[in-house]
């Protein structure tokens, strides 16, 4: 489903954010990505949306190498991935419902198609009461499942969760946990990056520990949180 | 489908104005003052035309012919002058209507009344009132006249007494003209910069969601669109505000320029040319919030 092939990545002032990456994550699987700040966890997210480009190797996302796709065509490729942010990225000026709708409105989707699925998947996140509220009028819990919702409203096959739960509570950060693994058991493919120690060690699935841009550790199966 | 999107992107402009409403009402203001200065340009222009086609008016030269001259050989000479591209008209004017212009202008001058009744003769000349098309055209009619085969019948011109006039009008004709052009470019400049860096300021305050956007996969044209659609709203409000803060203005003001220049009224203009009035500001508006969205929202739509 997800190749990375000898990634390095190298940020201005020749820091090397990743380096000599190698990683091939399977459809369905749930991955965690650990590790410390700087170790070039957030930095492989962001070349699966080309919000960046490797400096070397081969990113290669459902067959399709991502140095191939066009400028005009990545907003084609963001709609097959759903993504949420530890800092939420919702649109302060639309409702919850709007947000939602717009990630629907730009794969094209009709206004039965919005009306019908908003409602459901806002219900599904347990925001069913809350569709007109904007986002400065909710909870962080709120908002992030807001996030999670938009992230799933066009059934994306892979989920990026970029430290999901780090400005979340320990109930909500739970609650978030609890929605992706019942994304995951839907036969998506959920990849987490976090520092949720307790968090990684509950979903207890596939660990990838990373330090200095380097992958130091891959566990398979039953993964540990281990630093 | 493609009506489907527009209805979207209409209605999320539309959403956007209205909820931005603080920021909408600043840059609307700021576009209304904008459209303002335009309707003033419009007006000083008017003025400026007005007063140079009065001062052109009232230039023109006249060739006075001998007493000795016939009507026909003067005839003559009108049709050798009208032939003339650079004419615009030529007036005769017979000894017997210059003195009775002469008269009336005098009629309330006992002396002079008088001491016409005692003349046997008309002591008037017949005479050719010659008006150019342009008052920088005035030599070559003067130096037409001279070489004329009837230049002996011809007493005086009065170009040569009129000149250095002719030169002021001219000089102050074109100071008029290229200074309110160039005034009007400057202006005009000063306004699209005004608008278009309070337009940028609006959209760099919600460059944060451009970028979310972006991130959830909107496409270029599909987050642009909105943007638009929201400078268009910006430029009809502020040109239905600034036409209706103008006329009265206009209506208020037209009187007070009439005491200085009886001949013009200002406001009988702007109302005789309202249609055009209103598409002009209404497509500046628009035009003017459109483009300066399109070029502001460029820089945020590289992510």
């Amino acid at each position: 489903m997800i190749h990375y092939k000898d990634i390095s990545t190298m940020y201005a002032g020749d820091f090397m954010a990743l380096d000599g990456i190698n990683l091939d994550i399977k459809d369905g699987e749930f991955v965690s990505i650990v590790g410390p700040a700087g170790a070039g966890k957030s930095t492989l997210l962001r070349l699966l949306t080309r919000e960046i480009s490797p400096s070397s190797g081969q990113v290669v996302v459902d067959g399709v190498d991502l140095a191939a796709v066009e400028s005009d065509s990545i907003p084609l490729l963001r709609r097959k991935i759903g993504t949420v942010f530890q800092d939420f990225k919702l649109l302060a000026t639309k409702n919850a419902f709007e947000n939602v709708s717009f990630a629907l409105e730009v794969c094209g989707a009709s206004d039965d198609e919005i009306q019908n699925d908003v409602p459901k998947v806002l219900g599904i996140v347990g925001l069913g009461d809350k569709t007109q509220n904007f986002p400065h009028q909710m909870s962080g819990g709120e908002k992030q499942r807001l996030a999670i919702a938009r992230a799933l409203i066009h059934r994306p096959r892979i989920i990026l969760a970029d430290e999901p739960t780090g400005n979340l509570d320990l109930v909500n950060s739970y609650d978030v946990l609890k929605l992706l693994m019942k994304i995951n058991e839907l036969g998506t493919t959920v990849i987490m990056v976090t520092h949720n120690r307790d968090l990684v060690n509950a979903v207890g699935r596939r660990v990838v520990t990373m330090e200095k841009g380097k992958i130091v550790r891959d566990q398979v199966e039953q993964g540990k949180y281990i630093i | 489908m493609f009506k489907q999107k527009l209805t979207r992107v209409f209605w999320a402009g539309w959403t956007n104005f209205k909820r931005n409403s603080y920021v909408s009402f600043g840059t609307t203001g700021v576009m209304v003052l904008v459209l303002l200065l335009f309707l003033s340009i419009i007006a000083l222009s008017f003025l400026s035309s007005t007063v140079v086609t009065s001062l052109q008016d009232k230039v023109d030269v006249s060739a006075y012919f001998k007493q000795q001259a016939s009507e026909e050989e003067i005839n003559q000479v009108k049709g050798d002058l009208e032939s003339l591209a650079v004419v615009q008209y030529v007036e005769y004017i017979s000894r017997d209507k210059a003195l009775e212009d002469f008269k009336q202008r005098h009629a309330g001058d006992a002396l002079i009344q008088e001491s016409l009744a005692q003349l046997d003769e008309n002591p008037l000349q017949a005479s050719l009132n010659i008006k150019a098309k342009e008052s920088s055209q005035y030599a070559a009619i003067a130096s037409f006249l001279e070489g004329n085969r009837f230049r002996t019948l011809i007493d005086k011109i009065n170009f040569y007494e009129n000149e250095q006039v002719i030169h002021r009008v001219e000089g102050i004709t074109t100071g008029l003209r290229n200074g309110g052009l160039a005034a009007t470019l400057v202006l005009a400049v000063i306004a699209a910069l005004v608008t278009f860096n309070t337009i940028r300021l609006t959209i760099y305050s919600q460059k944060q969601e451009i970028e979310i956007m972006r991130l959830v996969g909107g496409s270029n044209w599909y987050i642009k669109a909105p943007y638009l659609i929201e400078g268009a709203f910006y430029g009809i409000f502020a040109g239905v505000v600034a036409l209706l803060v103008f006329y009265p203005v206009a209506f208020a003001v037209s009187p007070k320029v009439a005491v200085v220049m009886p001949s013009v009224d200002m406001f009988g203009y702007f109302t005789g040319s309202i249609i055009q009035i209103i598409l002009l500001i209404m497509a500046a508006g628009v035009g003017l919030g459109v483009i300066s969205s399109f070029i502001a929202i460029r820089r945020f739509l590289k992510i």
